[in-house]
């Protein structure tokens, strides 16, 4: 364990990431790439845009607040360390989509309110039920309510904008590429660390497969707002159809986003969450439990 | 040692597989970034359910980045993946094809 444990070194983190992946970036994106004009200039999808960085916000925000609760809560020198460039890399990722919001019209003035009036409330309960792990110093439930169930789900959403940015908004793109990248660590963390850990502590499993639960109800809701109860769901179809005449095309997970209505992308994502929630958990030792479907 | 591919596998099970010689590869810089610059050609990013892996490339479960080593891979191997640091061994899935499972 301590072994597998060298490898998430500060200097490894600098090698990787500040000097490798992120060199040159400015808010995580080239200097020289905007927000596109068709975006900026189109009010329902701008708000669009805000709406869904606002849930980044929150949902960054959270792992921000879990990671650096965790730092105290960690059993060893090496997880503690981990956890400190995991923190700055959650620091990162609110900061960036902060500056987004600006960058897409947001007064700086109004960023509290403007995140306040749009966050998803099924998407803070997400995030309240981990932190009073985080909270009462639960190492164990933290670390896979934080590095697998908010990080797994957060890998498929960062995938699939991707995979929509990339031929749409180039700026968007290299900002989640840039994180899905950071991600990938943290992920990795969250399995090696915790399917050593479960080994140890079998008598935490009930609790922990209670918590993946919960939360998996709370992702579920805050995808139906997000795709099949979004208010600008007509003119989202406008414009993919649009995009899709044009020639241009989205793929993940096999099929191309711009031609599916918004169910059925609620749909893809949440099967691909939560399929991936099912063997990431059995990977270590914990029996996935169905949430209710909201 | 740079490759991912850090331990071949020497069970008996794979004894005829291991008596004919592994294909080497040549391996280029794929723009995968998310490594330093020396390790970058051992590592792609994976573009979904349609995309072949060649007999040198196994997905990692974690982080579903694919690992390319020099060396053909069998199962048994002992694998790294640098992007998300886990430790893998490869096994024959059961469709047939190479899969990587963690090492915890
Ligand atoms: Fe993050
Ligand atoms: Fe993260
Ligand atoms: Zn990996």
């Amino acid at each position: 364990m301590a072994d597998f444990l060298t490898a998430y070194s500060i200097q490894n983190w600098l090698e990787s990431c500040p000097q490798g992946y992120l060199m040159g970036t400015v808010y995580g994106h080239r200097p020289e790439d905007e927000e596109p004009a068709p975006l900026l200039e189109n009010e329902v999808l701008r708000e669009e845009a805000i709406r869904t960085t606002v849930q980044l916000v929150v949902g960054e925000r959270c792992a921000l607040a879990a990671s650096s609760g965790l730092i105290n809560a960690a059993p060893d020198e090496a997880s503690k360390r981990f956890l400190a460039t995991q923190t700055l890399d959650e620091a990162r990722h609110v900061e960036i989509f902060t500056q987004r919001l600006l960058d897409l019209g947001v007064p700086k003035k109004d960023l509290e309110s403007t995140i306040q009036h749009f966050a998803n409330p099924n998407l803070v309960k997400f995030a309240e039920v981990l932190l009073e792990k985080v909270d009462k110093k639960d190492f164990v439930a933290g670390v896979v309510g934080q590095n697998i169930v908010l990080e797994g789900m957060a890998f498929s959403v960062f995938e699939m904008l991707h995979a929509v940015s990339e031929p749409t908004n180039p700026k968007f793109a290299r900002m989640l590429s840039g994180t899905i990248a950071d991600e990938r660590r943290h992920v990795g963390f969250g399995e090696n660390r915790i399917g050593s850990l479960i080994k140890q502590y079998p008598e935490r499993k009930a609790d922990v497969e209670k918590l993946q639960k919960e939360m998996s109800y709370w992702m579920l809701a805050t995808f139906a707002d997000a795709f099949r109860n979004n208010p600008a769901r007509a003119e989202f179809k406008r414009i993919e159809g649009e995009l899709s005449r044009a020639g241009v095309h989205a793929e993940w997970q096999g099929v191309d986003l711009l031609t599916k209505d918004p169910e059925e992308m609620e749909q893809i994502l949440a099967d691909t969450v939560l399929k991936e929630f099912k063997t990431r958990l059995s990977r270590i030792g914990i029996e996935y439990q169905t949430p209710d479907r909201p | 040692m740079t490759d991912p591919l850090q331990q071949e596998s020497t069970t008996a099970k794979d004894l005829e597989l291991e008596s004919r010689p592994r294909q080497r590869f040549e391996l280029e810089d794929t723009g995968f970034d998310e490594v330093p610059p020396r390790f970058r050609k051992f590592y792609r990013r994976w573009r979904g359910p349609g995309d072949q892996l060649a007999p040198n490339e196994v997905i990692c479960p974690v982080c579903k980045v694919v690992i390319r080593s020099t060396r053909e891979l069998r199962p048994g191997d002992r694998v790294y993946c640098m992007p998300c640091m886990s430790r893998l061994i490869v096994v024959r899935g059961e469709d047939g094809r190479l899969e990587a499972r963690v090492a915890y």
